[in-house]
């Protein structure tokens, strides 16, 4: 006797309901519990698994048809050869269904299906709601609140959210036709360039910041996409063009500090325009990707579409940080929330671009580091997991100062930053 | 000249104040002198309340002013709501709010409506003391929190002072008002001492107070909670956080200036109530914020109430029922979006 | 013993408090009136016989079943009646109604609609002319119903305990609502129940004026002199039903006729005070007129009234000044 697979009713408001998939061909064998069936009701995607283990014999209704509940819509029979008619189950079928209101193929439903990886991010920029004070500020400012970037549970944006867009718009700084980047600035004296890494901002010198400003004048530069900086449409944000960027902010030669991905452009910029560099300061840099770091870069950016800024900070902990500095569990949290803040302020479709960019980028500078003519310090975190090769940089860059912060991981400007201040502290005084 | 005192004898102090300066005030309840002023026994008053707060009053204004009542909660409150009615100022004590299950009418339905009811000509200058609260290993009938019943009285008024020199004022204030006012005393508090002022000074009711200053999240509290709060203040501000706290102290009227402009300069507020969740202090703060305050809110307003269940016996139990520093602190994280 | 004068102004009150009554009981039939309307016929000797051992500095309680204690205890007419119309002239402004009629200045600290509540606060009023030492007395009128709840009998052990000065007038109309006291209690003689309190107690016949007031007298003469309380059983009846609308049901025809024709607290009063002498028949029906017309004009001006203005409804909530 042949087992149907019908339209379930889940629920008393569901009346009809779509066939999203059909995971198995006809002829398959499909295991008792395996989802044989998704379906889409009332916007939600649920999976129906196989009340029997058999072979799938046919479907009576394709993916993508809206159909009404108790539908029969496919059929399976335990063996592959065992007697089915496909006209005749059918008749078999409505004659029951008739006398059964609501019966149905599959079991309940397991659980709603998980959400897929989308192309469409739902956390985009200005998508997350406002709080009423959010609005009322942004109203008051005459700011479009759907362009703030959130920062509170889930994306929400605040009324400090409002505040500190406005006060990032204050401080643009032009560096091309119809862009403008957000660059906090502090101190004064010779120039220092932050750059910092992919899917973070300047926050992540906060500690840094203030010894560097005690003495120099500090230029953060939030790059294309990031936190208050315009984010023109573009395929990919390029290493060279983010190098570019930073030139146009300071027209006097600059320390140029970059970190991860801010160190590739920094490296970028000396190798481009050497006259505007007068110091480089490459932390855990890299000058080509490898398959961990391409995997990180890739659920970065996925997790960046599709989980809150808390739950993506908590994911990336382990890649930046050492497992001794994340045993302190109230470091932990205040990372984490710190954490959380920082990306918040890099929209997913920011992480996409800028991920395309550091492929692009990777691998193009190799051979070139030989020709770096600037005082150049390397640091180097102990416990990096994700820049195999920035010992090798140290050693091709002639000259280079190499500190080796032995145990820490990635986030070196987080997990050790009297050690990297210093460090910075010393190779400028070296190079005036 | 201020001097330290419980917040017992801030409101003993009050009592000997009110009655020194008013023949009208009277003390009805049960065990207010205890011993029923046995004067040729050589016994004045063998409680003097069971908190102690009336000690000491009926050796000075005599056993007509002072009087031990029989246990007979419905009887004597519908006594005093008469006296009330007819030109006395009793203050009157229900030992625990719980005991208002049997004798809730002289105030439901009398003392609340009679201005009302006959035209705006009758007075009740009745104030009923009464300990609420729970944290006492009291159980389930002598550890409620029920202020928001009679809150939602109208024609009562309603105060919970969270200090002794409050306490002192308000009580004063209350029996000098000329409505029913209903003077909760939590159970918790009575030996906690303070800095009260001597002398005779009133806290007009339906003013609420700041009792700390920040800028990040609005704390309300009442009573005990005011003290969890602070708390919690403490705890967040090792965080970096600066909470605003409100000691509401009046439930009705509600201070509702106060609350609203802590809300308006923090976005955030967590309101903390002993009381269990529905159709309380708490709900109604939450639904000034969303009515009056909307546009201040940066965040949704948190509840921290007791569970909806009655009042455990087991400390075990009481403790976790409680609204605790590490509650409020978790909403304001909550708020924040931390730890979620 | 009365004097000739003050069996008119007996008279005057019996009459006036059964036709006010009869009057609303015919206009709420004819749909003029709202609300629950509570009629006092038939009971109106204990109400006069109380209240005319009483002055301005004695109080009263009463029940929902108040008009004729308010009237023998001198509250205004006009203001009656516009508070049972909800105008803004009643004595309540409007918002109390039949069950809640008061006049503080007069004594009469409130019908009430919660049975058995009246008796505490009367108590209550009895502490407060103890305390201020004024001389006065406190009584509180209740039915026999009211001597099942928990009110009645706190308030008497307290009344007793501290020996105050309250009168509490039990009219024992034979009916709970709709139930027989012999359902609702064991004693045909509901003032035994002051046994339990050590309290003074006695029986009146409360359709005759003359037993009441006698009785009455006793029991105030008593609290006056700081002899404690006391509780007088006034054995009554109500003619009408428990509220305008009973459909009854729970009495014979012959029972009602019975205390009608035989005990009526009018007539009977009327034959005994033209025996003793004290009026004369034509007396009495000049009486009659002059109410008629005074409650005629009553209507009359309660109609003419103004209702209050919707945002009364806010106000006399609070003492505010």
């Amino acid at each position: 006797m042949p087992t149907p697979i019908a339209m379930p009713k889940l629920g008393i408001t569901m009346e009809e309901g779509t066939v999203v998939e059909w995971p198995y061909a006809v002829g398959d064998r499909v295991e008792k519990g395996q989802v044989v069936l998704i379906i889409e009701s009332e916007k939600a995607e649920v999976e129906i698994e196989a009340a029997e283990t058999g072979v799938v014999r046919h479907y009576y209704v394709d993916a993508g048809d809206t159909v009404p509940c108790g539908t029969l819509l496919g059929a399976m029979t335990e063996g592959e050869d065992d007697g089915f008619d496909v006209a005749e189950f059918e008749g078999t079928h409505a004659a029951e269904a008739a006398t059964q209101p609501g019966s149905s193929a599959g079991r309940a439903p397991r659980r709603p299906a998980p959400p897929r990886p989308s192309a469409a991010p739902v956390r985009r920029l200005g998508a997350a709601p406002a709080t009423p004070a959010a609005r009322v500020r942004a109203r008051a400012l005459e700011i479009d609140v759907t362009t703030v970037l959130g920062t509170g549970p889930g994306g929400r944006i605040t009324r400090e959210d409002v505040d500190e867009w406005a006060e990032r718009r204050k401080r643009l700084v032009v560096v091309a036709q119809g862009v403008s980047l957000d660059v906090p600035q502090h101190g004064s004296g010779e120039p220092v360039l932050l750059l910092p890494g992919l899917g973070t901002d300047v926050s992540a010198f906060a500690q840094q910041i203030p010894a560097l400003s005690a003495s120099h004048h500090v230029y953060g530069i939030n790059p294309r996409g990031v936190a208050g900086s315009d984010a023109p449409e573009q395929e990919g944000y390029t290493v060279a063009q983010a190098a570019a960027d930073a030139a146009a902010v300071c027209d006097v030669p600059a320390h140029v500090v970059g970190a991860s991905l801010g160190a590739a452009v920094a490296l970028e910029l000396a190798l481009a325009q050497p006259a505007k560099v007068r110091t480089l300061t490459l932390i855990t840099p890299f000058v080509t990707s490898d398959a961990r770091l391409d995997a990180v870069s890739d659920s970065w950016s996925r997790l960046a579409a599709d989980v809150t800024p808390d739950v993506l900070a908590r994911s990336l902990l382990p890649w930046f940080f050492s497992a001794a500095f994340l045993a302190d569990d109230t470091r932990r949290e205040r990372i984490v929330r710190g954490l959380g803040t920082t990306v918040a302020r890099v929209p997913a479709a920011t992480l996409h671009r800028s991920v395309t960019g550091l492929h692009a980028w990777s691998g193009t500078r190799t051979a070139d580091l030989a020709q770096l003519a600037v005082p150049t310090l390397v640091l180097i975190a102990g416990g990096d997991l994700l820049t195999p090769d920035a010992t090798s940089i140290a050693t091709e860059i002639p000259g280079a100062t190499m500190v080796l912060i032995p145990g820490a991981g990635h986030g070196l400007t987080i997990e050790a930053p009297e050690a990297v201040t210093e460090a910075i502290l010393a190779h400028l005084s070296a190079a005036s | 000249m201020a001097r330290t005192l419980s917040f017992t004898a801030a409101l003993n102090e009050a009592l000997h104040i009110a009655m020194e300066a008013d023949d009208d005030v009277i003390i009805i309840g049960e065990d207010v002198a205890g011993g029923g002023g046995r004067k040729d026994q050589g016994i004045e008053d063998a409680w003097g309340g069971p908190f102690g707060a009336t000690r000491g009053l009926i050796g000075k204004f005599g056993p007509e002013r002072v009087r031990d009542t029989p246990i007979s909660e419905m009887g004597f409150l519908g006594v005093a709501v008469g006296a009330a009615a007819t030109g006395l100022r009793p203050v009157a004590e229900i030992m625990f709010i719980d005991f208002l299950g049997v004798a809730l009418d002289p105030l439901l339905n009398q003392a609340s409506k009679m201005r009302y009811m006959f035209g705006g000509k009758a007075r009740v200058p009745l104030t009923m003391r009464t300990n609420v609260g729970a944290g006492n290993r009291a159980s389930c009938q002598h550890s409620q929190a029920l202020y928001g019943m009679t809150v939602a009285i109208p024609g009562l008024k309603t105060v919970i002072p969270s200090t002794p020199a409050d306490a002192k004022g308000l009580l004063l204030a209350s029996i000098r008002d000329d409505n029913p006012v209903v003077f909760c005393e939590t159970k918790s508090l009575m030996n906690s001492e303070g800095e009260v002022p001597e002398g005779d000074y009133e806290i007009p009711l339906g003013t609420a107070s700041v009792v700390r200053e920040g800028g990040d999240v609005t704390l309300v509290g009442m009573g005990r909670t005011v003290h969890t709060a602070l708390e919690a203040a403490d705890a967040l501000a090792e965080d970096g956080l600066q909470a605003d706290v409100v000691d509401l102290r009046s439930l009705y009227p509600l201070d509702e200036a106060t609350v609203l402009a802590s809300l308006e300069k923090t976005g955030r507020l967590v309101v903390v109530d002993e009381a269990t969740p529905y159709c309380g202090i708490a709900s109604e703060i939450g639904a000034l914020c969303i009515d009056k305050g909307f546009d201040f809110l940066n965040a949704p307003v948190k509840k921290v109430t007791a569970p909806h269940t009655p009042v455990p016996f087991s400390p075990v139990l009481e403790d976790e029922y409680m609204p605790s520093q590490e509650k409020i602190v978790a909403a304001v994280h909550e708020q924040l979006g931390w730890n979620t | 013993m009365i004097s000739r004068e003050e069996a008119l102004d007996v008279y005057q009150q019996l009459r006036t408090i059964r036709s006010f009554e009869e009057k609303l009981d015919t206009m709420m039939k004819a749909g003029k009136m709202a609300g629950f309307l509570h009629l006092y016929v038939g009971q109106e000797a204990v109400a006069v016989g109380v209240c005319s051992h009483l002055n301005d500095r004695d109080y009263v309680s009463s029940n929902h079943r108040g008009h004729g204690h308010c009237i023998a205890k001198g509250v205004d007419l006009k203001g009656m009646m516009a508070e049972l119309f909800g105008k803004k002239t009643g004595i309540c402004k409007g918002k109390g109604g039949s069950m809640h009629i008061a006049d503080l200045d007069r004594g009469m600290i409130g019908a009430n609609g919660i049975v058995g509540a009246g008796i505490p606060q009367a108590v209550g009023a009895a502490l407060t002319v103890s305390v201020k030492k004024t001389g006065g007395v406190a009584v509180a009128f209740f039915g026999d119903g009211a001597t099942n709840q928990g009110q009645f009998h706190e308030a008497l052990n307290i009344a007793a305990t501290w020996k105050l000065p309250a009168v509490f007038i039990l009219e024992n109309n034979g009916y709970g609502e709709a139930t027989p006291a012999e359902f609702a209690a064991p004693m045909t003689d509901l003032a035994v129940r002051a046994k339990s309190y050590a309290m003074h107690s006695l029986v009146a016949d409360g359709m005759d004026f003359f037993d009441v007031f006698e009785k009455a007298g006793e029991a105030i003469d008593r609290a006056r002199k700081g002899e404690g309380p006391s509780l007088v059983e006034c054995k009554t009846y109500r003619f009408l039903g428990h509220f305008v609308g009973d459909p009854i049901g729970y009495r014979t025809d012959e029972e009602l006729n019975d205390w009608k024709t035989n005990r009526d607290p009018l007539p009977t009063f009327e034959t005994k005070a033209i025996e003793m002498g004290l009026v004369s028949a034509d007396a009495l029906r000049r009486i009659d007129a002059e109410v008629t017309a005074e409650i005629e004009a009553a209507v009359a001006s309660a109609e003419e009234a103004p209702f209050p203005s919707p945002e009364d409804v806010l106000t006399d909530v609070y003492v505010t000044e």
